[in-house]
């Protein structure tokens, strides 16, 4: 694959890696016959961002350069950092490169970007190749009831009300109201957080259309990232979401030289924990606590998609599809167990976080815990309930 | 117990937005004192034990509000104490200079909330939004009240009005640096003098024709170690050694705009620094002395 990119294009690149980086630590790139396609995933595999750049984003694009057989076209993982090296401030990136090119060759285990700028400068970047997998989420896009055209500006906007705390929002929409709440955990001392809410008119959209209207929670850090993204291009945003539990998916597009999705997990807010006891909070601390311990990994909440092909609708923690580049059908279903079986333990979260019914029941491990603590929540101590020797015995009555 | 204000004017908000975010920065938590005609902001010491309050606020709340509603407990007690997170209420109210309108309200929302209701211009269409933002407070019961009072001192031997704050507090901050303690010392000639002294060097910068507003003299200087210094009659200026991080501190006030700033000493005890606004909001800030 070899491709050119003009000058003032090369700024959109640079700011699309900019706001890749602020997802994932890791950039999946990907040639097609007609447009070259930029993914990649949070290490919480909770936010997903594919960037699609047409043929037309190019002044030369030849997908098939080192003319091999493939007809897949090329595919590859480099570490974001390295990407990010190549497109150092990006907002004066226009003034002075004139072109960049970009070059990816089968054989080899670099992948090349030549940065050409004024005055004759020449850079090159080497980047290594750590992978030959493409990536994939699987989720649905323009099938969608509810969706939301706006300038960014109005997030933005909106966003700048929350503290610097706060790292979830829900939204919770109508058709009537649209309204933005910073999440509050069930675990954190209310009187401790500022409860933020805004009141959006649905008339200050573009479009507003809600199919069935729900409240959705995501994560706050990467929707910064996308907003400044759009922001940066100055284009409109469009929002697309079910229910609960699907993912949102943010599209920033232009016409018809780029496409960028946004796909963002989705959680429902646990509305009764609000009413809860402090006792109930620090059990639950600590239950987290413990999975935090098996897990071993940043807890976020998992991406739950809504996935159309019909084998993946029993296993929800199977998310992404891992295509290998030989595609070696026993390979891929090896691959698949492996990757269920390092999920299955990261899905026990999935009923701590959500608190939501969609999700199937956890692995047992943890209901024992929740019997452990069982008799803490309950109103009464009931004797009855307990039941073999009794250790010491009533005295007498008298 | 209830609390209902309106603001709606941009000055005043932006005023309130300054006040409170200068307090914000000096403190971590404050008191929010609400009364019929004044609403005030305390700042006690930080080691929380009964020490008098160190920054005392005081806003009428008539040029502040449009309208105001409060009742206290009983007849008795018609004030209400709250105890709140002073980074809280300012990073709430950074969006406020923007703001159309502001609504503050007691509530209780599972605890009890100082519950702003913001209304934002939208910058897109005609349309405003509305931001709710729901405070934690802790309501101060009555038998603690006394701890807040307004604290009583001594009368002041001398007050003179500061120069501007912003080159003053250019100046404590270089000196912040080489000494955590800094001498004020004034004279009823008008003049101000900063002195730190370190191990290698003695610093010290004054202002001239600074007015005097009052001068309790003579001062009696038998006791002290000072240096009597040639060309100034010495039972004609009092001093006091203060924590320059303090003094510090309450110059980043700064930012509200002010009318003027008095100065204060009680001699070798106390540092009264008082700031006053057009809208007769007081900023006061009491530096007890540190003496050897």
């Amino acid at each position: 694959m070899k491709c050119h990119i003009p000058g003032p294009n090369v700024k959109v690149l640079g700011r699309t890696i900019h706001a890749l980086a602020r997802f994932g630590d890791e950039l999946y790139l990907e040639s097609s016959p007609d447009a070259i396609l930029l993914r990649t995933l949070n290490a919480a595999e909770s936010a997903y961002a594919m960037i699609k750049f047409n043929k037309v984003f190019f002044s030369y694009f030849n997908y098939n350069f080192y003319s091999t057989d493939d007809k897949e076209g090329l595919k590859c993982k480099i570490s974001m950092k390295s990407a990010l090296n190549a497109f150092k401030s990006p907002t004066h990136m226009d003034k002075q490169v004139e072109n960049l090119e970009i070059k990816l060759d089968p054989e080899s285990c670099k992948l090349i970007f030549i940065v050409k700028c004024k005055h004759g400068i020449v850079k090159t970047h080497f980047v290594s190749i750590l992978d030959c997998k493409a990536m994939q989420a699987v989720y649905s896009k323009d099938l969608v009831h509810s969706r939301i055209t706006c300038s960014q500006k109005i997030f933005t906007e909106a966003l700048g009300n929350f503290q610097s705390s706060d790292d979830q929002v829900t939204i919770e929409a109508n058709s009537n109201s649209f309204i933005i709440r910073n999440y509050i955990d069930c675990n954190i001392d209310l009187t401790k957080v500022i409860r933020t809410q805004i009141n959006i008119k649905p008339t200050e959209f573009d479009s507003y259309v809600i199919g069935t209207e729900t409240i959705i929670t995501f994560t706050l850090k990467e929707f910064k990232a996308l907003l400044g993204f759009a922001e940066a291009l100055s284009l409109p945003l469009q929002l697309q979401f079910e229910i609960t539990g699907k993912p949102v998916v943010f599209i920033v597009h232009n016409g018809t030289t780029f496409e960028a999705h946004f796909v963002l997990a989705t959680s429902k807010p646990d509305t009764n924990t609000q009413a809860s006891s402090t006792q109930n909070s620090s059990a639950v601390k600590r239950k987290r606590k413990e999975v935090h311990i098996k897990s071993n990994s940043p807890i976020k909440k998992k991406l739950h998609l809504d996935v159309d092909l019909s084998k993946y609708l029993d296993e929800d923690s199977h998310l992404f599809n891992y295509i290998d580049i030989p595609i070696e059908k026993d390979l891929n279903n090896i691959d698949e167990l492996v990757h269920n079986k390092t999920t299955g333990s990261q899905s026990i979260l999935h009923d701590n976080m959500e608190c939501d019914n969609i999700i199937p029941a956890s692995p047992t491990s943890k209901i024992k815990i929740k019997a452990i603590f069982k008799r803490c929540f309950e109103s009464t101590f009931d004797p009855r309930s307990i039941q073999g020797l009794v250790l010491a015995e009533n005295s007498d009555s008298e | 117990m209830k609390f209902r204000a309106v603001m709606i004017d941009a000055g005043p908000m932006r005023e309130f937005t300054n006040i409170v975010s200068t307090i914000s920065r000096l403190s971590k938590e404050c008191i929010l004192r609400l009364s019929p005609d004044k609403i005030y902001l305390i700042v006690s010491e930080d080691n929380s034990g009964p020490a008098p309050p160190m920054l005392w606020c005081e806003m009428p709340q008539s040029t502040f509000f449009l309208e105001y509603q409060i009742v206290g407990v009983d007849d008795e007690h018609k004030d209400i104490y709250l105890g709140i997170v002073s980074a809280n209420l300012s990073k709430s109210l950074v969006t406020l200079k923007t703001a159309k309108c502001l609504k503050m309200k007691l509530t209780k929302k599972q605890c009890p909330c100082l519950t702003l209701e913001i209304e934002m211009p939208s910058s897109t269409s005609q349309q405003s939004r509305q931001v709710t933002h729901d405070i934690p407070v802790v309501v101060i019961p009555r038998k603690m009240w006394s701890e807040f009072h307004e604290p009583r001192v001594p009368h002041p031997d001398i007050s003179i009005e500061l120069p501007a704050l912003k080159q003053l507090r250019t100046t404590i901050d270089r000196m912040k640096c080489m000494s955590p303690e800094v001498v004020i010392r004034a004279s009823a000639e008008g003049r101000l003098t900063l002195q730190i002294k370190t191990d290698l060097a003695k610093v010290s910068t004054r202002f001239k024709d600074l007015r005097v507003e009052a001068f309790e003299g003579p001062i009696d200087h038998s006791d002290s170690e000072t240096e009597t210094q040639t060309m100034e009659d010495v039972s004609r200026t009092c001093y006091c050694r203060v924590d320059a991080k303090k003094f510090s501190m309450f110059l980043s006030a700064d930012q509200i705009s002010h009318n003027r700033t008095i100065c204060s000493i009680v001699h070798k005890k106390l540092v009264i620094l008082c700031l006053q606004t057009e809208e007769n909001v007081k900023l006061q800030c009491f530096i007890t002395g540190i003496v050897y």
